[in-house]
C-alpha cells in the first residue's frame, strides 16, 4: 500500500475527538497488515506491537493522534436545523456555507446555513458567527432529523481527498492522519527485522481537546523512550518565512519538554542517511502529545517529529507525501541505528 | 427525461460567467430534434419552437447558463494563484474550499491561516477574497504559470445529490434549474409558439440577455430563475425573501426591474385557479435577466418566475422538488393562456 493509498484510507474514516471508532478501526486494520498484535484499549487508543529480539529490550513508544477536529450536535431546532458545539479548534472563518457530514444513524450530508449575498450587506459579510450560533441544514424536518440524529453525534467538515501537484495531497483530516501514515510507513520498513526495542505504536484519541489519549496510554505503557509524530505549520501566504515548505522533509523538534539526547541522535541520523529535514525550535510547550507523554509515570525521554502542513484545521489541509515518508524513514533509522540492519533502513 | 435528471446533468458541468460553452453544448444536445436552435456571437442559445397555434406576440422564456465562480488573475512567487470573483460571492464561503482550475480541472484549494496562529481579531474577522489564494501544489510562480494562466476559470466542485426529504443539493442550481425547466418545455408539446434564450454572463454583466433582446425583440419576456431563500435560523419574516416548500416565487420588484402588475397578477390568478402553490418574493433584492428585456430593443413586458433556493452563490445550493414542479406547472398553465 502506498503512502497515498494509506492516507486516503485513513482520511476517509471519521474520527472527531471523543468518537474516534471508525478512524481507529481503519487504522487497526492497516496495522494488522504489519503485525498481528493490535489492540484498542478501553479509552479508544489503538496500540500495535512489534516485538524486540530480546524480551528485556527497552520499550519505544510511537504516538500519532487519530482524532480530528469537528463538531457535536447539541440540539435540533423546530425547523429541523441542527445546533452544534465545536470539538477542538474549529475555525469560525470558514464554516458558513460549508459542507459537512453528520454521523448519525446513517451519514447525512449537511450544509451550514448562510444568507445569500443578495440579502446581506457588506457589514454583515464581514461578521462571523460563533460555532454555537451556526445552524446545519440536512434537508429534513425536525421529526425526520430526530429519527437519524441524536445530540452528541459528531460532525466532520467535508474536505475530499485529492492529489495536487508535486506529490502534495489535500484532505480534511491530514492533522494527524498523516502522522499515523508516517508511523505505518516506519512499521512497514521495520517489519521482519530484528529490533533492539520493543515498539508500541499508539494511535491516540482526543489530542485535539488536550492530549487525553496519549496521557492515558503512555502512563499505562511506561515507555523508556517516546517519539510523538504530529503535523506542524508549513510556509504559506501570510506566515513567517521560518516555516519550511512542503517537501522540505521531516521537522525535528527541539523544545524544553523534548529530550535533547534523542534530538541530537535524530538530527545526526537524518544527516547521515540523507533524509530531508529541518529543525523546529520551540521555546516552551510543543502543544502536541509530546507534552503529555514527557511527564507520564515519572517522566519519559520524548522526541517530536512533525510533518509540515498548510492550512491546519481547515477542510483543505495540505501535506507532501515525501515528508510523510521522511518521518517514517527517520523513525526506522533511529530504531535500527545500532544494529547491522541500520545501513539499509531507507529501502522504501 | 425527468426534470431532475436534466438538472443533474447541467449542474455537474462548469460554466462560470464568460465560459459557458460546456453547458451550452449539453443544452444543445438535450434539445436536438425538438426545436430550431442557434448560438449568437456572445454564446447565447436562442431556440424557437412551434406550438399548436401562432401568437401575435413574441413570447420569450429566459434562463441563464452561467454560474458564479472565480478567475485566475496571476501567480504569486510561492506558486499560489491570485484570483478575482466572477459574480456576487460572499467571501466567507470561499475559504476552506476545494475548487477546479482551468480547462483541465486541476484540483486546487483555498486555504487560510491556521487558527493557532490567528490573533483574537483575526479569529472573528472574515477574510476578504483578495487576501485568499488558490494552492494547486506548485513550488513557484513559473511552475504555476505552466499549469494555470490568468483568465482561467475556477469552478466549485461539481456535486448534485438528494438532500433530506424531497430536496436536492448541488452546484450551480442557480440557474441550471431555469435551463432544465426550459429544456423540459422544449421537449414537450407547446400550445403556442415560443422563443427560448439560454443566456450567458447573467451573474457578471447581464449582457447575454441584452444582446438576445435585440435578436428576439420579445413582447413578453419571462425569466426563470432559482432565487434566494433565506428561510434559515436567525432570519425571519420578510427578510427570508421566500421559503422552500412555498411554491413558485413571483417577483414584484427587485434591484433590476419593477414587474408590471398586469402580468404578475395574471400569472398569480392562473396559479390560484389551477391550485399551483406560489408565493411573492418579500424582499427587494437581487436582479435577473428580466431587467435587460424590460428596457432593451424597445422593451418588453416582463415576469420573473423562480424556484426558492437556499445558499445561492455558494458552492452548493438547495432546491425542493415540489417547488420545481410548481414552477414547471405554472409555466405550462401560463402558456395555455398566452
Amino acid at each position: 500500500m502506498t503512502t497515498l493509498e494509506t492516507l486516503r484510507a485513513l482520511c476517509a474514516a471519521p474520527g472527531v475527538a471523543g468518537e474516534e471508532q471508525a478512524a481507529s478501526e481503519k487504522a487497526a486494520e492497516l496495522l494488522r497488515e504489519v503485525t498481528e498484535d493490535v489492540e484498542i484499549d478501553r479509552f479508544g487508543n489503538v496500540i500495535a506491537w512489534l516485538p524486540a529480539e530480546t524480551e528485556e529490550a527497552p520499550l519505544l513508544l510511537l504516538d500519532a493522534h487519530i482524532d480530528q477536529i469537528g463538531m457535536a450536535v447539541t440540539s435540533v431546532e423546530e425547523n429541523g436545523f441542527l445546533r452544534v458545539a465545536n470539538c477542538g479548534g474549529v475555525d469560525r472563518r470558514l464554516v458558513l456555507g460549508q459542507q459537512v457530514t453528520v454521523w448519525g444513524t446513517e451519514p447525512l450530508a449537511g450544509l451550514v446555513a448562510v444568507k445569500p449575498p443578495h440579502l446581506s450587506d457588506a457589514e454583515e459579510r464581514r461578521k462571523l458567527p460563533e460555532i454555537t450560533e451556526i445552524a446545519i441544514d440536512t434537508g429534513f424536518d425536525r421529526e425526520e432529523v430526530q429519527k437519524r440524529v441524536r445530540p452528541g453525534d459528531r460532525i466532520t467538515l467535508t474536505g475530499p481527498f485529492a492529489a495536487l501537484q508535486n506529490g502534495r495531497v489535500t484532505a480534511a483530516s491530514l492533522d494527524d492522519r498523516s502522522g499515523a501514515a508516517a508511523i505505518l510507513h516506519a512499521l512497514r520498513l521495520l517489519a521482519g527485522k530484528k529490533l533492539p526495542y520493543r515498539v508500541a505504536a499508539v494511535f491516540s484519541v482526543q489530542e485535539e481537546v488536550g492530549g487525553l489519549g496519549a496521557a492515558v496510554s503512555s502512563f499505562r505503557l511506561k515507555p523508556d523512550e517516546a517519539i510523538a509524530v504530529d503535523v506542524s505549520f508549513a510556509r504559506q501566504d501570510g506566515l513567517e518565512d521560518r516555516w519550511p515548505n512542503p517537501g522540505d522533509g521531516v521537522m525535528i523538534g527541539i523544545a524544553p519538554p523534548l529530550s535533547r539526547g534523542i534530538f541530537d541522535e535524530l538530527t545526526a541520523l537524518a544527516e547521515q542517511k540523507g533524509i530531508p529535514h529541518t529543525i523546529e525550535a520551540m521555546g516552551g510547550r510543543t502543544s502536541t502529545n509530546a507534552d503529555e507523554i514527557a511527564v507520564q509515570a515519572g517522566g519519559v525521554r520524548t522526541a517530536l517529529l512533525s510533518i509540515p502542513l498548510r492550512y491546519m484545521h481547515t477542510p483543505v489541509e495540505l501535506v507532501q507525501l515525501s515528508d510523510v515518508e521522511a518521518v517514517g524513514e527517520l523513525i526506522a533509522a533511529y530504531i535500527l541505528r545500532d544494529t547491522e540492519e541500520g545501513g539499509d533502513s531507507q529501502c522504501s | 427525461m425527468q426534470l431532475t435528471e436534466i438538472l443533474e446533468k447541467l449542474c455537474l458541468l462548469p460554466g462560470v460567467s464568460g465560459d459557458e460553452s460546456a453547458v451550452a453544448s449539453e443544452i444543445l444536445s438535450l434539445m436536438e430534434d425538438y426545436c430550431e436552435a442557434e448560438t449568437d456571437p456572445l454564446g447565447n442559445i436562442i431556440a424557437r419552437k412551434k406550438g399548436a397555434r401562432r401568437s401575435d406576440k413574441t413570447i420569450l422564456f429566459d434562463a441563464h447558463m452561467d454560474e458564479v465562480g472565480l478567475m485566475v488573475t496571476a501567480a504569486a512567487e510561492d506558486g499560489s494563484l491570485l484570483f478575482t470573483t466572477v459574480g456576487g460571492i460572499d467571501p466567507r464561503v470561499l475559504i476552506g474550499r476545494q475548487v477546479l482550475v482551468g480547462e483541465d480541472a486541476l484540483p486546487g484549494i483555498i486555504g487560510g491561516k491556521p487558527i493557532h496562529l490567528q490573533d483574537a481579531d483575526e479569529r472573528k474577522t472574515a477574510v476578504p477574497a483578495d487576501k485568499l489564494r488558490i494552492d494547486i501544489g506548485c513550488r513557484n510562480r513559473e511552475e504555476a504559470l505552466s499549469l494555470a494562466k490568468p483568465g482561467d476559470m475556477v469552478a466549485f466542485l461539481p456535486e448534485f445529490a438528494r438532500f433530506g426529504n424531497g430536496a436536492f443539493r448541488g452546484k450551480a442550481i442557480d440557474d441550471r434549474f431555469g435551463c432544465a425547466v426550459l429544456i423540459d418545455l422544449i421537449r414537450s408539446e407547446l400550445p403556442v409558439d415560443c422563443t427560448f434564450v439560454f443566456s450567458v454572463q447573467e451573474e457578471a454583466t447581464g449582457f447575454g440577455a441584452e444582446a438576445a433582446a435585440f435578436s428576439v425583440r420579445p413582447d413578453i419576456a419571462v425569466a426563470i430563475e432559482a432565487t434566494s431563500a433565506a428561510d434559515i435560523p436567525g432570519v425571519s419574516g420578510t427578510d427570508c425573501a421566500c421559503k422552500l416548500g412555498g411554491g413558485a416565487v413571483l417577483s414584484l420588484l427587485d434591484k433590476g426591474a419593477l414587474y408590471p402588475q398586469s402580468l404578475t397578477r395574471r400569472c398569480a390568478a392562473i396559479a390560484e385557479e389551477k391550485g399551483i402553490p406560489f408565493q411573492y418574493k418579500t424582499a427587494v433584492a437581487g436582479r435577473n435577466d428580466a431587467s435587460a428585456y424590460q428596457k432593451t430593443a424597445g422593451g418588453a413586458e416582463v415576469l420573473a418566475v423562480s424556484a426558492p433556493c437556499r445558499y445561492i452563490h455558494s458552492p452548493q445550493c438547495v432546491i425542493r422538488e415540489e417547488d420545481m414542479r410548481a414552477v414547471r406547472e405554472l409555466l405550462f398553465a401560463l402558456l395555455e393562456n398566452f
